[in-house]
Order: structure tokens, then C-alpha cells, then sequence
């Protein structure tokens, strides 16, 4: 595939992180925010991986050099005229997502693919912000982007053929591996993890084990990388509260309800590495080991 | 440090060779009884097999093997197990054979002799309510393949002695493994978190999630798991676990336990997962794509 102007809307992790895997597989990429600092704060982030990267000699100075200088910044969407693809990867919510890609019907080609990286609302939802649905489709991508190879594709209601077959191509010229999935809450990943997830709270709650016991039983068990309180001290609590919350409120199923000790850990500041102490304390903050 | 020095194994089908070759790799002595001269057969052959891939992967050796295998001493009497320093079971699941096999077992060691129990079905109370003396039966819970899972479950029931789980965790430890302490509870840990995720599998499957691989490649690529999910089911055995998660339903009622139907209709039309050679990934992978 030719390299594509493509859009990143939202200067955030994932927005900075899906970035980055645009720009390094050679994509001009223009990343767009309404806010200055945070298009400051999320160049910076693209721009460190790259530094980063080039110090670990994944990338040569010039392969860091290129794909620094494909990468532009804007706080305005008439920039994106020329943009093949745009990926928004916004707050999440369904109005502010509806409403960006209404505003962008009326600035980019009729042919430009929308790219929703939603992790908890419809794709069907957000397609219907633009007069066009059926260019509209769900890329999820896990965090940190550029070292996930996972992206979760689901199509809305109105999605074209076209549009999902152009995508999937889309993400291998990416070198990410997509898995088809459905527009339903959670897709695959968030589906299974969740409820994972907080039945091991609730052992936990409820005597069957220990913290450290039941991540020793999972690591020893089940080949999973790390046990599940690890897992949760990384993603956060706040992160994790708020994607079992939205996906109980679609569902309505128990399973995927935050049990109290979440709201508890919350309220107390104990979110995971981010501050120090979630399951488990910490002596630093750093997430991962660059 | 460990005081279980020699141990019996009683029924070599998957778990119990497994089992005993692990015991007997640890320089444990292993007396592994059997019912009948051709069950133990399979039962012993099984174990050679066991050690021959080990060899073949570089974690044993020719030496190694035989001196293991030189370890364990097969038997189809009962009788044998006189001066073990403990027994351990697995039977069928199946409280009538196992009723059967340990009031003989019990006439046979010592009254203080540990016996402790695989089963992964039935509550350890349950099995101690068999035998005199209570108190000196624990669950010893290996997973499949015992020689590779690392974690290994110690159940206490209501009567277990403490004493004898801290000798269990100093046994458990001497394997190399590692020792989790859990509650005697349907699915005990492991399973109990394990199973309603696989059943969820199931049935996000029969309703045209995504494809069977699909599933397995998002979970291992999005979560780092070694195994997917349905490659996991199609190792363990559909029908392994189609009775292991019914009795824990029976036994608890909840529905996150149930069997989901594709999982009946796997086992009753004979996909059984790999040892047929067709299950939810390996050969004739069943369509069900939601239309």
C-alpha cells in the first residue's frame, strides 16, 4: 500500500500511540487536538518513542529522523482535507465522537475512511454522527499501541464492504494483525477480561486466596504473562472502573459490574503504578521499562 | 524440607502418570497401582512416553530416564502400598470407585498416613468422609500435563490438619512448583476462576463473536496468554471439562458453571478436542458464524 496522509484525532495515549505506528510505517500523519498542549505533550510523547527507539538501535538515525518529520500537529480540522484516513481516538463520548466526524462529512473526500478506536461505545453509534456510516469502522487498538500488534476491527450496521475490506488492508500495511469481531460491547478483549477480571476481585474479597496466591496460582496455571492484580495495577483501577461501569450499563450483566474493593481502591487514591500504589506498592512510576 | 520421602499413585490414566513421573523426578520413590495387568501397562507406558519427550525437548536424559523410571514400582495390589509415606489418588471421578479402592488403601498404610486426593470434581470432605481418621486427608491438585503446569493446588477440607498441609507445602516445593493454599470450594481456585471465562468462550463463539482463532489470536496477542482459550478446551478435553463444570454447577448452582449447549453438542456429536483430533481448533473447525 502507498503511503497515505492519515489523521489522528486526540493527542491522548492511544491517540499518540496509533501515531506512532502510522508515522514509523511511513504514513504522513497529521495528529489533531483542540488543544495546544496537549498536541505539544502528545508530538513529545511520538517524538520520545522515536528517540527511544533509535538509542535501542530498532530504528537508524535516519529511520528516526523520517518518521519524526512525517508527523505534523493541528488544532484545526480544515487541515485534514487531504487526509485517506482519518482515526479518532477521542474521549470517550458518543457525542463529542458523532460530532467530529459530522464536522469532517463536510472537509475530507467522500472516499475517506473513518476509523473509530472506541473501546466501549457502538460503532454503530458513532457512525451515525456522519452523513456517510458506511465509511465508518471500529480499529481497536490495544495499549501501547505501537508495541500491540492486536487491533480489534468491527463494523457497524451501515458499514460498506469496501470500507471494512480497505481497512483490514489498511492495518497489514501496518504490520498489525487484525481479528474481525462484532459491533458489541467490549468486542473480543474487554468482552473476556473484564468479567476475568473482577471475579478475581471478588475471590480476592472473598477469602479464596491472597493477593499474592491467586496471581502465583494464575501465572503458575494458566500461561497467562502476569497474574491478575499485576495486570490491574498497570491498566489502573479508575481505567478498569470505568470500562466494566460502561459495559454493565449495555449489558446489564453482574458479571461485569466493579465489585465495592474497585470503588474502595479508587476513593483512596490507589490506582496502580500510575500512583504509586494499587495491589501492590511501588517505588517508582514508570509503566514500562524504557 | 520435605518428610515425604516415598509416595503411592493410584490410577495411572492421565493425571496419575503424570503425577507419579513428577514425583519420581524429584528422587521421590513412587509405588504406582494400578487395577489390572494391561491398565497398568498403559499406565507405565505412558509415563516411558512422558520421559521420552522430555528428552526429545532437552529436559531429561537417557541417564535421567531410567534412573526415574527405576523409581516407580507398579503394582495392581493395594497390598503394596504398606509403608508409603503417603497416598495419593487418582481415580476416576467417581465416588463409588473411589469409596471402593480407599477403604482397601486404608487397611493397608499406617492410621496417621496422609491421603491425599486429585480430584478436581468432588470436595475433599467428600473423600474424607470415606475413611477413618478425617483429618489426615488434604487435596493435592495437579493441572494438565502435571510435568510442565507449575502451580499446584493444596485443598483443605473442614477436618485437614494443619500440620499435614504445611508437610504438603514443603512437598510441593520440593517439585519445583508452586504451592497455592485454597479452600475446599467447588473448582477449589483455579477452576472456579477459570471455568465461567471458558464457558463464556463457548458461547460467544455459538453466538458469532468472532471466528473460534480469532478469539485465541485476540486474547494471546491483546493479553499476552500462552494458550487461547479454545486451544486450551481442546487440550484439557471437551469432556473433561463438560463433567468438571457441571458438577461444580450442580454443586453451586450458578449459572456461570452451566454447561453452554455447543459444548454438549461438541461432546455428544465425539469432538472431544485433540486426543479426536477435532474440536473447536483442530481439524474440522465448526462454522458458526452468526449469520
Amino acid at each position: 500500500m502507498e503511503n497515505r496522509t492519515v489523521a489522528v484525532l486526540g493527542a491522548g495515549t492511544m491517540g499518540a500511540g496509533i501515531a506512532t505506528v502510522m508515522a514509523r510505517a511511513g504514513h504522513h500523519v497529521i495528529l489533531f487536538d483542540v488543544s495546544e498542549d496537549n498536541l505539544r505533550r502528545g508530538i513529545d510523547t511520538v517524538h520520545g518513542f522515536f528517540d527511544v527507539s533509535v538509542q535501542k538501535g530498532k530504528l537508524t538515525d535516519e529511520q528516526g529522523r523520517v518518521a519524526k518529520s512525517a508527523l505534523h500537529g493541528s488544532t484545526s480540522l480544515a487541515d485534514l482535507a487531504h487526509c485517506d484516513v482519518v482515526v479518532e481516538a477521542v474521549y470517550e463520548d458518543l457525542r463529542l465522537k458523532k460530532d467530529i466526524f459530522a464536522q469532517l462529512d463536510d472537509i475530507v473526500s467522500e472516499s475517506t475512511l473513518f476509523h473509530t478506536n472506541t473501546s466501549t461505545l457502538s460503532v454503530t453509534g458513532i457512525a451515525s454522527g456522519s452523513r456517510r456510516p458506511e465509511r465508518v469502522v471500529g480499529t481497536h487498538y490495544c495499549n501501547p499501541a505501537p508495541l500491540m500488534k492486536l487491533v480489534e476491527v468491527a463494523d457497524g450496521r451501515h458499514t460498506a464492504t469496501w470500507a471494512h475490506d480497505a481497512t483490514i488492508r489498511f492495518l497489514a500495511s501496518l504490520g498489525k494483525t487484525s481479528v474481525v469481531t462484532k459491533d458489541r460491547p467490549g468486542f473480543i478483549v474487554n468482552r473476556f477480561l473484564i468479567p476475568w477480571e473482577n471475579s478475581c476481585i471478588r475471590a480476592l474479597e472473598a477469602g479464596l486466596g491472597t493477593r499474592d496466591s491467586i496471581d502465583a496460582a494464575v501465572l503458575g496455571a494458566l500461561g497467562h504473562p502476569m497474574g491478575p492484580f499485576r495486570l490491574l495495577d498497570i491498566v489502573g483501577m479508575d481505567i478498569h472502573q470505568q470500562v466494566a461501569t460502561r459495559l454493565y450499563e449495555q449489558l446489564r450483566d453482574p458479571r461485569f459490574f466493579p465489585p465495592p474493593m474497585v470503588e474502595r481502591m479508587v476513593a483512596a487514591g490507589d490506582l496502580g503504578r500510575k500512583t504509586g500504589r494499587g495491589f501492590y506498592e511501588y517505588d517508582d512510576n514508570r509503566l514500562f521499562g524504557s | 524440607m520435605r518428610d515425604i520421602q516415598s509416595i503411592g499413585v493410584i490410577g495411572l490414566g492421565t493425571m496419575g502418570a503424570g503425577i507419579a513421573q513428577v514425583f519420581a523426578e524429584s528422587g521421590m520413590t513412587v509405588v504406582a497401582v494400578e487395577t489390572s495387568p494391561e491398565t497398568l501397562a498403559r499406565g507405565l507406558e505412558s509415563i516411558n512416553a512422558l520421559l521420552s519427550g522430555a528428552i526429545a525437548r532437552g529436559r531429561q536424559t537417557e541417564a535421567g530416564k531410567e534412573a526415574v523410571l527405576g523409581r516407580i514400582q507398579g503394582v495392581i495390589d493395594v497390598a503394596a502400598l504398606h509403608g508409603v509415606d503417603a497416598v495419593l489418588e487418582a481415580l476416576p471421578e467417581d465416588i463409588a470407585i473411589k469409596r471402593a479402592v480407599l477403604s482397601e488403601v486404608a487397611q493397608v498404610v499406617g492410621p496417621q498416613t496422609p491421603i491425599l486426593t486429585n480430584t478436581s470434581v468432588l470436595s475433599v470432605a467428600r473423600i474424607a468422609s470415606l475413611i477413618p481418621n478425617p483429618a489426615r486427608v488434604a487435596g493435592l491438585h495437579f493441572f494438565n500435563p502435571a510435568p510442565v503446569v507449575r502451580t499446584v493446588e493444596i485443598v483443605s477440607s473442614i477436618d485437614t490438619d494443619p500440620a499435614l498441609v504445611e508437610r504438603l507445602v514443603d512437598l510441593v516445593e520440593s517439585l519445583d512448583k508452586v504451592a497455592v493454599q485454597v479452600k475446599d470450594r467447588p473448582g477449589f481456585l483455579i477452576n472456579a476462576l477459570l471455568f465461567p471465562y471458558l464457558n463464556d468462550v463457548i458461547q460467544e463463539l455459538d453466538d458469532g463473536l468472532a471466528t473460534a482463532e480469532d478469539i485465541d489470536v485476540a486474547l494471546k496477542l491483546g493479553l499476552g496468554y500462552r494458550t487461547g482459550p479454545l486451544e486450551m478446551l481442546d487440550l484439557i478435553g471437551l469432556d473433561t471439562h463438560l463433567q468438571a463444570t457441571e458438577a461444580i454447577y450442580q454443586a453451586t448452582g450458578d449459572a456461570r458453571y452451566a454447561p453452554p449447549p455447543l459444548l454438549r453438542q461438541m461432546v455428544t456429536s465425539g469432538r472431544l478436542g485433540d486426543k479426536t483430533g477435532s474440536g473447536f481448533r483442530t481439524a474440522g473447525e465448526l462454522s458458526t458464524e452468526g449469520s
